[in-house]
């Protein structure tokens, strides 16, 4: 038997006396995209920012590749080589161009030579679709391809997994598409992802595994069909429902 | 009025003494360019103490910060020289005096420039794996500076016009040597010797301001959201 890549077990998270998370559970196989939906408020940030110890937890397990990685004595640098994160908010270093964005991880943190890391950078831009834009500053791209130089920033550092925070909710709707589309090439090569997000045209054709969060616990999970079509539990029908209703009025 | 004040005699006395007003002009840029990057050397890391620092480190910066900012510069600079006599040199005490003074004030500067920075910037920076400090000194410190450039234009500005109360331990700046010309020289000409030294100094901070605005722009990134 393969142990999976991400192993989550009895995950507890408080802040103060609010259980954010109440043993939350959660395996992934390397090349899995798991999706974790839920209503606003329910934990999903705070699940996804324990991964890579942005949080710490209160108690339970996280293993990589069958590694605990909560301890004291894991070294979180060389946890985060391993699991890349995308922001809602694109979090850009404003100071740099795109390329730079891209190489300064590899550079400052694998010591790449400059070369080898803008040789590489400059692939990650173009498979996204950035190439072009090498030079510009954040400001002066549009949202959806600042995204996209988030997500060519997190692949430069050649992770084994990728978070997503909700990477298109700051996004004007007419810019979702071309970040969807980018996210649904790397699910195509193999690039493990836990991806938040609501967009459900991703998590239909991209998800081999969606989870409902919900108050801290995980509700259910399964695959896109089933979930979306037969979920078992009334509050994820009622939460696919109201998610529903609000996609047809958007 | 002004014709009878500002005499030609009096100009001609001050345009034969021009050598004079500048070894003074000299000093005072010495002393200024000093005082400046020892409140860099010394301000720079108080203020990001003052950000990322231990309670106890921040609250030690942050008393001798209001101390220095409470006291007036002449009482410094007397303290330093009679009261503790730090040095013999004056020109030394008198940069000890303005520098730390200025820490003080660009303490405040790079503090208030590194917590304008978004918290999201360090945390993107730590996701890749960065150390904190690697974080801080990689991508919150170089956009902190770029903010910190007009306040520290303000500061340069004002440092520059202080040292002219080195003159009470006799270094031989500008204002000192304008007093000279007048005490020892002709008295007639004070209004033109006083004149030419605050042209001196209004020509000194334009002439800054203007090559830091040139190093910002040079600088410059494109402004909006990340
Ligand atoms: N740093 C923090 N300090 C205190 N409480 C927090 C903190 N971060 C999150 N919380 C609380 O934890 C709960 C879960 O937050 P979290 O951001 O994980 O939810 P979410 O599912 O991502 O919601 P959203 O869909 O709005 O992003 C919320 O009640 C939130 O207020
Ligand atoms: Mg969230």
């Amino acid at each position: 038997m393969t142990q999976p890549l991400l192993s989550i077990d009895d995950l507890h998270k408080s802040y103060g006396s609010e259980e954010v998370l109440e043993g939350v559970g959660l395996e992934m196989d390397q090349g899995d995209v798991t999706v974790l939906i839920g209503p606003s408020g329910s934990g999903k940030s705070t699940l996804l920012r324990c991964v890579n110890r942005l949080t710490e937890i209160n108690s339970g397990r996280i293993a990589l590749d069958g590694q605990d990685v909560t301890g004291a004595d894991t070294d979180v640098n060389e946890l985060r080589k391993q699991v890349g994160m995308v922001f809602q908010d694109f979090n850009l270093f404003a100071h740099l161009t795109a390329l730079e964005n891209v190489t300064l991880g590899p550079k400052k943190v694998l010591g790449m030579d400059a070369a080898d890391a803008e040789a590489a950078g400059r692939n990650h831009l173009e498979q996204v679709g950035l190439l072009e834009q090498a030079d510009s500053y954040p400001a002066e791209l549009s949202g959806g391809q600042k995204q996209r130089v988030g997500i060519a920033r997190a692949l430069a550092m050649d992770p084994e997994l990728v978070l997503f925070d909700e990477p298109t909710s700051a996004l004007d709707p007419e810019l979702v598409g071309e970040v969807v589309e980018v996210m649904r090439d790397l699910a195509d090569e193999g690039i493990t992802m836990l991806v938040v997000s609501h967009e459900m045209d991703f998590a239909r054709s991209a998800a081999s595994d969606i989870v409902f969060l919900d108050d801290g616990e995980i509700v259910e999970h399964g695959p896109p069909e089933q979930l979306f079509q037969n979920p078992t539990a009334d509050r994820t029908e009622q939460f696919l429902s109201r998610l529903h209703a609000h996609e047809e009025t958007a | 009025m002004a014709a009878i004040l500002l005499q030609t005699v009096d100009w001609l006395f001050v345009i034969d003494n021009m050598g004079l007003l500048l070894g003074g002009t000299v000093v005072t840029i010495a002393l200024t360019v000093a005082s400046i990057l020892l409140g860099f050397v010394v301000g720079f890391p108080a203020g990001a103490i003052e950000v990322y620092g231990s309670d106890r480190a921040r609250r030690v910066v942050e008393q001798v910060g209001v101390v220095l900012r409470g006291t007036p510069l002449l009482v410094i600079i007397m303290i330093l020289y009679f009261g503790l006599s730090i040095s013999s040199s004056a020109f030394v005490t008198a940069t000890i005096a303005l520098g730390l003074r200025s820490a003080a004030y660009q303490s405040q500067i790079f503090r208030g420039a590194l917590q304008s920075v978004d918290d999201g910037q360090l945390e993107a920076a730590r996701a890749v794996a960065m150390s904190r400090f690697e974080a801080i000194r990689h991508v919150v410190v170089p956009q902190a500076l770029r903010r910190s450039v007009p306040g520290f234009q303000n500061e340069f500005t004002i440092v520059l016009k202080d040292t002219s109360i080195a003159i009470v331990i006799g270094i031989g700046e500008l204002l000192t040597t304008g007093q000279n010309l007048y005490e020892g020289g002709q008295s007639t000409a004070a209004l033109e010797i006083f004149l030419a030294v605050s042209l001196v100094y209004f020509v000194l901070t334009f002439a800054t301001n203007r090559s830091l605005d040139r190093l910002s722009d040079y600088y410059a990134v494109p402004e909006g959201t990340t």
